[in-house]
């Protein structure tokens, strides 16, 4: 995790911000969630704890946790807690692999009598070299939450949800392992950073031996414009992944009751909650690292950016910091962008059929995957060879 | 100690406790958990030798795909028979002396093995790689090992005509239905 | 070769693991322990859910052989398209040093085998859920 005690604890200290930013992310999206839909549905939400409602979070977090914990007799006990305690690890690992913003370069300084540093602080968790690979392997362990949950609460409710639940996760799976193929194959690394880099700067390519580059410099170079589909495969699957609606079948009030979660209640419930809020932003994160430039500012580069700061009268370190800072900034706007969209689409579209949501899964979105990744391909064999 | 040394250690000693975890829990659903469980161990196991994209495809294949098959199987049948098959009396202690005797000789022959055929070329060749490699990986796979990539898709094909077949053939409990 | 303990994320994916494990194990016991636990104790209570009715729960519930179907090709097609993985990251590389051809088609035909095997299933109504 480092080279020396500082920059250990640094790193220690940084995962668990992250860690915790997620957690705390949770509460704002509830409250947005929940003033977005009564804006869309024409009512008024959450609006007299605080200003604007806002203060519904934490009176809503007080009421969690003063609810009585029991479990029923029938329940497993040990995995009947373990469960939502699981439920957070695979999110939160995943979470900490994207990079939110550039590297915080610290030059060498003398403390304690002797010699600390130069550090370079990245802003995520751990930089992953297979980072794609990863985050895809981290978050199909949450498969596990939704059976372990619904075997140990002992409820055939909560038995046929599970189920329901991971068959629908693991068929959404395919779709979404397949259409981040064409990503990597145009990036050629698995490298979440270096993927970001790669889409810096204006667009341009290389085809048949002519550098093709757009004319006005503020259109980006991002992923989108190349995998427009896979775009669209990529966001639905992830959709399903985290078990929103229009693809929240693991609940079913007329013959599920609440799916996996019915037996549970006060904060084992709120951390299913967090877990599946989790998902949401990992997804948000990696549309915006695959497709949007992660934390690119469209028309400045990184390099740019940091030289113009300077031009303002900071010193390379400051300039390290504010270019972390601008770009952090710049990542959340897009982040936030995407996790409105998922409250939106939650709020506007009605739900699938089961029979529905499998055919969507399996037979068309796995085939349009494909036709994407072999469109891929021969387009870049015949641009480039 | 080294920082790498105290690593290895400290995974192996899971990754082994998970796997005894296996072979001792009396619950079918807890042993399949613990299989989980040193899956992951096994994937961390091979961060620490580098081999990146094994570890990712470990845990995304066995402990993400073929073990939720599993669980999601035996959490669905209470195997209360099966159980009971596998407890005192039913199986008789010779088997199960056997058997540990088989898989004791089997881990000691694979230490003894690791030992004394150790191939100092082959580690040298990874450990000097300079390249990524996942894309090391991706250029072997695709000229030395092609045949046995192709002959791979041609196996999960058949192994998918034959999981239709045998869920589709009449039999068992479910008679009358198509 | 640099040591793996520094380099390497493995130490903060442990050092994560373990603090959310640990995190999560303590908020369960603090809403244990604020929570509180009430007076009525009754049996109604620590039944699981059934509608209001008295609880009937068979464990061993016949379930349709669709989600073990489901589940067996997952795993298949999973190791299909996590072998396209290697292939996607090096397609440019293997176009650079000339071997472009033979590994586009090799994949085809592999992607080939692939779609036979999905047409198959759809064919053979294996993915029908009635």
């Amino acid at each position: 995790m480092g080279k020396d005690t500082l920059e250990i604890a640094i790193n220690g200290i940084k995962l668990i911000l992250i860690f915790l930013m997620m957690v705390q992310a949770v509460p704002i999206l509830v409250w947005l969630e929940r003033r977005g839909s009564a804006f869309i549905q024409n009512r008024f939400g959450p609006n007299r704890v605080g200003p604007l409602g806002l203060v519904q979070l934490l009176a809503d977090a007080v009421k969690f946790i003063t609810k009585e914990d029991f479990a029923p007799d029938k329940a497993v006990r040990s995995l009947f807690y373990a469960a939502p305690v699981f439920a957070l690890i695979p999110a939160t690992l995943a979470y900490a692999a994207i990079p939110m913003s550039t590297p915080i370069a610290v030059a060498a300084f003398e403390a304690f009598g002797s010699t600390w540093g130069p550090y370079l602080f990245r802003v995520q968790g751990y930089e992953i070299g297979v980072g794609v690979v990863f985050i895809l392997g981290v978050s199909s362990l949450a498969a596990y939450t939704i059976l372990m949950a619904g075997w140990g609460s002992g409820s055939k409710f909560s038995l046929l949800g599970a189920l329901r639940a991971s068959a629908q996760v693991i068929s959404y799976e395919l779709a979404l392992g397949l259409s981040i193929v064409g990503v990597i194959m145009m990036y050629g690394t698995f490298n979440l950073t270096e993927m970001v880099q790669l889409q810096e700067g204006p667009l341009s390519f290389t085809a048949f031996g002519y550098t093709v580059a757009s004319t006005v410099d503020w259109i980006p170079n991002w992923g989108i414009f190349y995998q427009p589909i896979g775009f669209i495969l990529f966001f639905s699957a992830a959709f399903a992944e985290s078990n929103r609606l229009p693809f929240d079948l693991a609940e079913g009030e007329a013959e599920l009751v609440a799916g996996f979660h019915t037996e549970y209640g006060g904060f084992k419930m709120l951390m299913f909650f967090i877990g599946e809020y989790g998902h949401m932003m990992i997804a948000a994160g990696l549309a915006t690292t695959f497709f949007f430039g992660g934390y690119g500012i469209p028309g400045i580069t990184v390099a740019e950016l940091q030289a113009a700061i300077v031009g303002w009268g900071f010193s390379e370190q400051g300039a390290s910091y504010m270019s972390a800072l601008i770009h952090f900034l710049s990542y959340n706007v897009k982040f936030g962008l995407f996790l409105w969209i998922f409250i939106h689409v939650r709020w506007t579209l009605p739900r699938f059929r089961y029979d529905q949501l499998m055919d969507l899964g399996w037979k068309t979105m796995l085939p349009w995957a494909l036709a994407n990744t072999i469109v891929t391909a021969v387009v870049i064999y015949v641009a480039t060879a | 100690m080294t920082a790498d040394a105290f690593l290895f250690w400290f995974l192996a000693f899971i990754t082994v406790m998970g796997a005894s975890l296996v072979i001792l829990m009396k619950n079918p659903v807890y042993s399949a958990l613990s299989l989980v469980f040193t899956m992951c161990g096994v994937a961390a196991l091979f961060v620490t030798l580098d081999a990146f994209f094994i570890a990712g495809v470990q845990i995304i294949v066995y402990a993400g795909a073929v073990m939720v098959l599993f669980v999601m199987v035996l959490m669905l049948f209470d195997l209360k028979h099966e159980v009971e098959a596998f407890s005192k009396g039913r199986v008789s202690g010779a088997v199960k002396i056997v058997t540990a005797g088989l898989l004791a000789g089997l881990v000691a022959g694979a230490i003894l093995y690791s030992t004394t055929t150790s191939s100092p070329t082959l580690a040298k060749e990874m450990v000097t790689a300079s390249e990524d490699p996942s894309k090391q990986l991706g250029m072997r796979l695709f000229t030395q090992h092609i045949f046995a990539f192709e002959a791979l898709g041609i196996l999960l094909l058949v192994i998918a005509v034959g999981a239709v077949a045998l869920a589709r053939s009449k039999g068992g409990t479910h008679h009358g239905q198509r | 070769m640099t040591s793996a303990a520094s380099s390497m994320p493995i130490g903060g994916i442990i050092f994560l693991t373990i603090f959310i494990a640990i995190f999560g194990t303590f908020l369960i016991f603090l809403a244990r322990a604020i929570g509180g636990q009430r007076k009525d104790n009754s049996q109604a209570k620590r039944d699981i859910y059934e509608c209001g009715i008295p609880e009937e729960v068979k464990k061993e519930t016949k379930v349709s052989i669709k989600f073990y179907l489901t589940a067996i090709l997952f795993i298949l097609f999973d190791i299909e398209i996590i072998f396209m993985y290697p292939w996607a990251i090096s397609f440019r590389e293997f176009i650079a040093t000339g071997m472009g051809t033979p590994v586009l088609i090799s994949m085809a035909v592999f992607i080939g085998i692939f779609i036979y095997g999905l047409w198959w299933e759809v064919k053979s109504r294996a993915l029908e859920w009635d």
